[in-house]
């Protein structure tokens, strides 16, 4: 077995461990007092995605009030923390946007890659007058705001897109991620799958190298997208559908994206299944799979899986039972995966297919 | 944000011994090597010297395959790429990354000494403005609670520092005053249009400037107050005005003093974290086009990026993160060493 | 100096009067402005936190813990005294003891070492202090996500602050008491404890006071080592992450719900009242030791 640090920390100081007795000494001190203290209940950690972040705060009250011998924390502190700490043990549960790359899996077997719902993004834009229009933009047309060879709104290939628009001679402002984020992962996926160019250039990730355009801002989480755009006019920027209600409030444009087969689209009670659709049946045992600029006349083009990665092999069988039972609550239909839950922010529940997928991937923690 | 630390004020050696009290009658009765007590609070002294060598030691030791990996190209490319996160790990100079994985920060070292040194720009004026005008004009009365506004000013938690700027300063300034900044001053280079909004080069400085300048006001006020009495005298007596008296007499003798406490300053600008991440724009890869443009500093850098860090299975990004860190705590104790040695030098006599 | 000024006003007298009167004006003028523009930015501060914050307070806010991003405070409440008065418990001792020293072998050059080290340490950043808790503490060592690696950051954090209040405090006592002690055979401990120490505690405390300002109002060093819970602090020393207030303001303002922003504002207004206390009463405690004690 690799050790578990190897993930998330230079080989150096993997050999670098203090030794067990140091550890010991190190540690007694802490135990002296925290040994009284000890509790029967069981205690989960909950780490990771901004965007899962919301809901987990929906379930864990809603599945604590009935099971008080467990307590769950969360927090939001992106998913690139929450799969380093999943891996190291320091969390039970790793929330993320994005799934493990072959590498994180060839060196930390037994990591699972669960979903628990489906999380669509909107591309939303400021631009005074059209925030009500749906401005029709394309993967090459947003890559080419990102990379600075489109620099105004009425350039002629936006032009070419919204025939009859009145577009501004206003310089885009394009807004990124300045921290790690799911959500600039399932961007850029879109762009580097729909531009050759861009994916060349820049490709995918939860942190890419952004190319440096005038004026171009990086905000932090979802709010700081929100915030940026409503302050900023001539700004475009990608929001998790979780914060569909803050976008709504401060009026912002929802774009019309252009899908795989050429159609215009937004996100509604359509599009975004019939994306899932195409894809569910593609995904494999593990269900890493990228969702994104899915095939359909319908789909549309940014969706992905929301995934917890968790251990399968927990240092103790009543933890992996407790978080087996959260998490088949969590994915069931009459669980966390009931509207009342999952419409609050926006998501979709799992189709049936992929749930039995996640349930065959739950039942091996243990 | 730190409160004011009590030892900006140069100390006044208040036993009047000379400074390193060499004089002391007692302290050879202090070096029986059988003093208990003497070994307990020597050993608690070199707490401090310890915890500065294990930072130094742990951060190069995570840093190093980092500093091995990125080279001197570090301090000036413009290109944070933790390299294809998907793609299979390869053989760099001997060491295992992500295909394309290239790591340099001259961008954030940019925003980080431009952003402190435009809090130095307002700073120093206004802190020494503030420090005149608590000294010599408010009434002795009201000199404490006045002083006391100023100085709570640095109590003040970075965070909610940021809170202001997010939800106060941002809007403010980038609908009303930076757009009339960049019609006015569009003559001077980086200082006209376009004013983006609000998040950038200019609040960064501005808020830093705000948390740093209690120090100084604090530092020059009891620096003024410590001025001879018969100085000013000799100066009143010539028929100077109060004021003459200040800007002629008493603050040219306190250059030196202004200095250090300016670089102590600087160094606490240099490394300021919550605020900076919450106003600064939180820029990548390129330099700002002007002061409204936002930037990044390698503090804020290091909030923000180290969770995106962790997703590297190389483990370069986290090591590269900490390079950052490294040089960050390298910067600072340089600033803060000479800070300290200037404010010892120039005490007031 | 005053040379250049006295036959600069002499020259002249009556034809530079005027302007001398009005470059005085300006200059009180801007100088006043200066003063007015920081006391305008604390009060505005305030002002910002109280008005956002006020509606959010609720007996709730002191009962309850968070309940995902609803609920009270009670965790990070709990979680801000904890690591700062663990990390005052950790660094007052060593702070005090080490300002000790440096007071008392002013000669020895490990003393201006320490002394002028301790400067140094005050100006590192304290997101440097977090990297290195998160890198030695909760990988390295393994104590994960913790109040202990929190509180161990944080005490690094101040000890320089206490050991150089400390250390002032003590130079500030007169030789003449301690050769007193030491004139009537007391011991090295007893005289420095029983006798300076007491002498000069008034001091001593506003240095810990202003470190606990200092622990209460951080973030940066505690976001990689302490990380969040929703829970009240469990008992466990590692192991087990701590809710605390600052974390609330930067996290909870970047949630979609507006019950995470009132949340937020009031983690703000209890930070920021806390530390304007604290601060506020040292320096009273100050200004009274200075009106007692003029030296």
């Amino acid at each position: 077995m690799f050790s578990p640090k190897s993930a998330s920390m230079p080989k150096q100081s993997v050999s670098g461990k203090p030794s067990r007795k140091l550890r010991t000494v190190l540690l007694a001190a802490a135990l002296v007092v925290a040994g009284s203290a000890t509790a029967a209940t069981t205690h989960l950690i909950e780490t990771g995605s901004s965007l899962l972040y919301p809901l987990f705060n929906l379930w864990v009250p809603a599945w604590t009030a009935n099971h008080p011998e467990v307590r769950i924390d969360t927090a939001s502190t992106g998913s690139g923390t929450g799969i380093a700490q999943s891996i190291e043990g320091i969390a039970q549960f790793g929330a993320s946007d994005a799934y493990l790359s072959d590498v994180q899996m060839k060196r930390n077997p037994g990591m699972l890659n669960i979903p628990v719902a489906i999380s669509s993004q909107m591309i939303n834009y400021n631009v005074p007058g059209l925030n009500d229009k749906h401005i029709k933009l394309d993967g090459p047309v947003i890559a080419g705001m990102y990379d600075g060879s489109i620099r105004y709104w009425d350039d002629a290939r936006v032009k070419a897109l919204n025939p009859g628009l009145a577009l501004p001679h206003k310089t885009v402002v394009a807004v990124h991620r300045a921290d790690g984020s799911g959500d600039t992962f399932m961007f850029t996926q879109f762009l580097s799958f729909s531009t050759p160019a861009w994916n060349q250039k820049v490709a995918y990730g939860t942190t890419v190298s952004w190319p440096s355009v005038p004026g171009a801002i990086g905000a932090t989480g979802n709010p700081g997208m929100v915030t940026a755009l409503a302050n900023t006019p001539y700004s475009i920027a990608y929001v998790g559908v979780s914060f569909k209600n803050e976008t709504d409030k401060a009026k912002l444009g929802e774009a019309m994206l252009k899908n795989r087969a050429g159609k215009f689209v937004l996100i509604n009670a359509r599009t975004v299944p019939a994306a899932a659709a195409a894809m569910v049946p593609k995904t494999p045992r593990d269900q890493r799979i990228s969702m994104v600029y899915a095939p359909g006349e319908e789909s549309y083009p940014i969706i992905n899986y929301e995934y917890v990665i968790v251990k399968s092999v927990q240092p103790n069988a009543e933890a992996a039972k407790q978080m087996r039972d959260f998490l088949t609550w969590a994915v069931s239909p009459d669980g966390g995966n009931a509207p009342k839950f999952l419409d609050q922010v926006h998501f979709l529940p799992l189709p049936a297919s992929a749930r039995a997928l996640t349930l065959a991937q739950i039942k091996e923690i243990h | 944000m730190d409160p004011l630390l009590p030892v900006a004020t140069p100390p006044s050696n208040p036993d009047g011994g000379d400074f390193f009290g060499k004089s002391r009658s007692h302290s050879g009765g202090m070096r029986r090597s059988t003093d208990v007590f003497g070994i307990l609070v020597a050993t608690s002294a070199g707490i401090v010297p310890l915890v500065i060598l294990a930072l130094l030691a742990f951060l190069l030791y995570n840093a190093w395959p980092a500093l091995h990996f990125n080279g001197w190209g570090f301090l000036t490319g413009n290109s944070w790429n933790l390299g294809n996160q998907y793609g299979d790990l390869v053989k760099v100079r001997g060491v295992e990354v992500l295909p394309g994985a290239r790591f340099s920060i001259l961008f954030l070292i940019f925003g980080t000494l431009a952003s402190s040194v435009i809090a130095l720009v307002l700073a120093i004026p206004i802190g020494v403005g503030a420090a005149v005008f608590l000294a010599d004009a408010v009434p002795p009365r009201l000199r404490n609670s006045a002083s006391l506004l100023v100085e709570l000013l640095a109590a003040v938690p970075s965070v909610v520092f940021g809170l202001w700027g997010y939800v106060v300063l941002i809007p403010f300034t980038a609908r009303h005053v930076y757009p009339l900044l960049g019609h006015v001053l569009a003559f001077i280079p980086f200082f006209g249009p376009p004013t983006y909004n609000g998040y950038g080069l200019l609040t960064s400085g501005i808020v830093l400037a705000l948390m740093v300048v209690p120090l100084i006001t604090a530092n020059m006020r009891e620096a003024i107050a410590a001025t001879p009495a018969a100085l000013r005298e000799a100066g009143l007596s010539t028929g100077a005005t109060r004021f003459e008296v200040v800007r002629k007499i008493v603050l040219p003798r306190l250059r030196l003093p202004l200095i250090g406490v300016s670089t102590l300053a600087l160094g606490r600008a240099l490394g300021e974290t919550m605020a900076v991440l919450m106003v600064s724009g939180n820029a990548i890869n390129g330099l700002p086009h002007n002061v409204y443009s936002p930037i990044s500093t390698m503090a804020a850098f290091m909030v923000s990026q180290l969770d995106s860090a962790l997703q590297d299975p190389s483990g370069m990004a986290v090591s590269s993160i900490t390079e950052i860190g490294l040089i960050l705590l390298v910067l600072s104790m340089a600033v803060n060493g000479i800070a300290r040695l200037l404010v010892s030098r120039t005490q007031p006599r | 100096m005053n040379a250049s000024a006295t036959s600069a006003l002499e020259r002249r007298p009556s034809l530079r009067y005027r302007r001398r009167y009005l470059t005085n004006l300006l200059g009180w003028t801007f100088y006043g402005v200066f003063f007015a523009v920081l006391a305008f930015a604390l009060l505005d501060i305030i002002a910002v936190v109280l008005k956002h914050g006020i509606p959010a307070i609720s007996l709730e806010l002191f009962t309850k813990p968070t309940n995902g991003v609803s609920g009270g405070l009670l965790n990070a409440i709990i979680g801000t005294f904890l690591l700062t008065f663990g990390s005052l418990l950790l660094a007052a001792p060593v702070g005090i003891l080490g300002g000790i020293y440096v007071a008392e072998y002013t000669a020895s050059p490990f003393a201006r070492a320490a002394r002028y080290l301790s400067d140094v340490l005050v100006g590192v950043p304290s997101i440097v202090f977090g990297l290195f808790g998160y890198l030695a503490m909760v990988t390295w060592l393994g104590w994960h996500f913790s109040l202990l690696a929190g509180c161990i950051t944080l005490a690094l954090m101040i000890i320089p602050y206490i050991l150089r209040t400390t250390e002032l405090a003590f130079r500030g006592v007169v030789s003449e008491l301690r050769e007193a002690a030491y004139a009537l055979g007391a011991s090295h401990a007893k005289v420095t404890l029983k006798v300076i120490l007491r002498a000069c505690r008034g001091r001593v405390l506003t240095g810990v006071l202003l470190a606990m300002a200092i622990s209460m109002g951080e973030t940066a060093p505690l976001i990689y080592t302490v990380n969040w819970s929703n829970y009240v602090w469990g008992g466990h020393l590692t192991h087990e992450p701590v809710g605390y207030l600052t974390y609330v303001v930067w996290s909870f303002i970047n949630e979609p719900f507006d019950s995470a922003h009132a949340l937020a504002y009031a983690a703000a207004l209890l930070v920021t009242v806390f530390v304007l206390v604290i601060t506020t009463s040292t320096r009273l405690l100050l200004s009274r030791l200075d009106t007692h004690k003029p030296h």
